[in-house]
């Protein structure tokens, strides 16, 4: 039974990834689409020169450069697309427990061999380690294009591309960081990802208000009994964007390794368990 | 213990509850034992010096100003 596990695991992964692409594989698949249409009308309106003038200095820019050195430089173009997958991640998550009870599917799915603690953590690893994966991919995608698009149009104007590769594997070097930093950030966000699963298995209707509402209420009634502040302080330290970007290797394992990370996911597995538990109940 | 657990698990409130009070008793504790506080806001700029944790002198500041106007001579 126990050899049957790992396979059972990846068959609720798939099954996460089957009902929802429309979040992790559409969505930043239209934002690659709108950016690259945006920066083709952009392309446009500008005058030859002045593109010629552009693939050229960036052609120049990275040629003979380590791409190690240059990948945070793409960290850049790539926000719009963390922030699509936080967007994506808060949707999936409020709807993750509540959805099927809604549908009433969830019948079904406990009438499988499969725990609710192993469905809870599916959904788990699927934010953390899963949706980064299609992100990474379209990134790939996005970059390929903009570098044959860029080349093209050097070419075509007579301009020398050539440092337009060291450009690309720039580029590709900074899908690894922006995998790191997406995988870090996740778990540095353990205790909002354990909050909203929780209020997606608590809500009989609108989760999001719940894990609002009772948040909210929970700062004010703390406040007001004790005196003190220290959900409020918890989450300002928090919520800095410095601590969603990881650079370099050394600062990922300085991240990774820290006392305020493991805290998060100390604090992230109590409300975790509350949503295990909370799952056995089915209206 | 099992009569505990029996209490926690009875509905889907008392789970929430639980579970609301465990975090937050482990969210003050930690709070409490670092001493965790925290950053307020620190404008640093030649025109506009605002600092929220020394919030007597900035309203010490404006009281003073404010005496030197013309609205208040």
């Amino acid at each position: 039974m126990n050899s049957l596990l790992p396979a059972q695991f990846v068959a609720l992964l798939r099954r996460e990834v089957l009902e929802n692409r429309t979040l992790f594989i559409a969505a930043p698949a239209v934002l690659a689409l709108v950016l690259l249409v945006f920066a083709l009308w952009i392309i446009s309106m500008a005058p030859s020169a002045r593109i010629a003038e552009g693939v050229e200095y960036l052609s120049i820019m990275f040629d003979g450069l380590s791409p190690a050195e240059m990948a945070p430089m793409f960290l850049m173009p790539a926000i719009p697309f963390i922030m699509m997958l936080y967007a994506c991640v808060i949707i999936y998550l409020l709807n993750a427990l509540y959805q099927d009870r809604k549908d009433l599917s969830v019948f079904f799915w406990q009438s499988m061999p499969v725990s609710n603690l192993g469905t809870v953590l599916s959904k788990i690893v699927t934010v953390i380690a899963v949706v980064p994966v299609f992100y990474v991919a379209i990134l790939f995608v996005f970059y390929l294009l903009v570098v044959i698009a860029l080349s093209l149009l050097g070419l075509s104007y007579d301009v020398q591309v050539a440092g337009l590769g060291y450009m690309f594997l720039a580029a590709v070097v900074s899908l690894l960081l922006f995998y790191v930093s997406t995988f870090l950030a996740a778990l540095w966000l353990l205790p909002t990802i354990g909050w909203l699963l929780l209020f997606s298995a608590f809500a009989k209707r609108t989760p999001v208000m719940w894990a609002l509402g009772v948040f909210i209420l929970l700062g004010f009634l703390e406040d007001l009994i004790f005196g003190t502040q220290f959900l409020g302080n918890w989450i300002e330290s928090r919520i800095n964007f410095r601590q969603y970007i990881v650079l370099d290797l050394p600062m990922a394992m300085d991240r990774l390794f820290s006392y305020d990370m493991l805290f998060g996911i100390v604090v992230g597995a109590i409300l975790i368990t509350g949503a295990v538990y909370m799952r056995r109940f089915v209206d | 213990m099992d009569q505990l657990k029996k209490i926690i698990l009875k509905d889907r409130y008392s789970v929430l509850v639980a579970t609301i009070i465990i975090y937050m008793t482990v969210l003050m504790v930690e709070g409490l034992l670092t001493g965790r506080e925290a950053r307020v806001i620190d404008l640093e700029n030649p025109y506009f010096d605002f600092d929220v944790r020394d919030w007597e002198r900035f309203r010490q500041s404006r009281d003073d100003s404010g005496s030197t106007s013309p609205d208040s001579a």
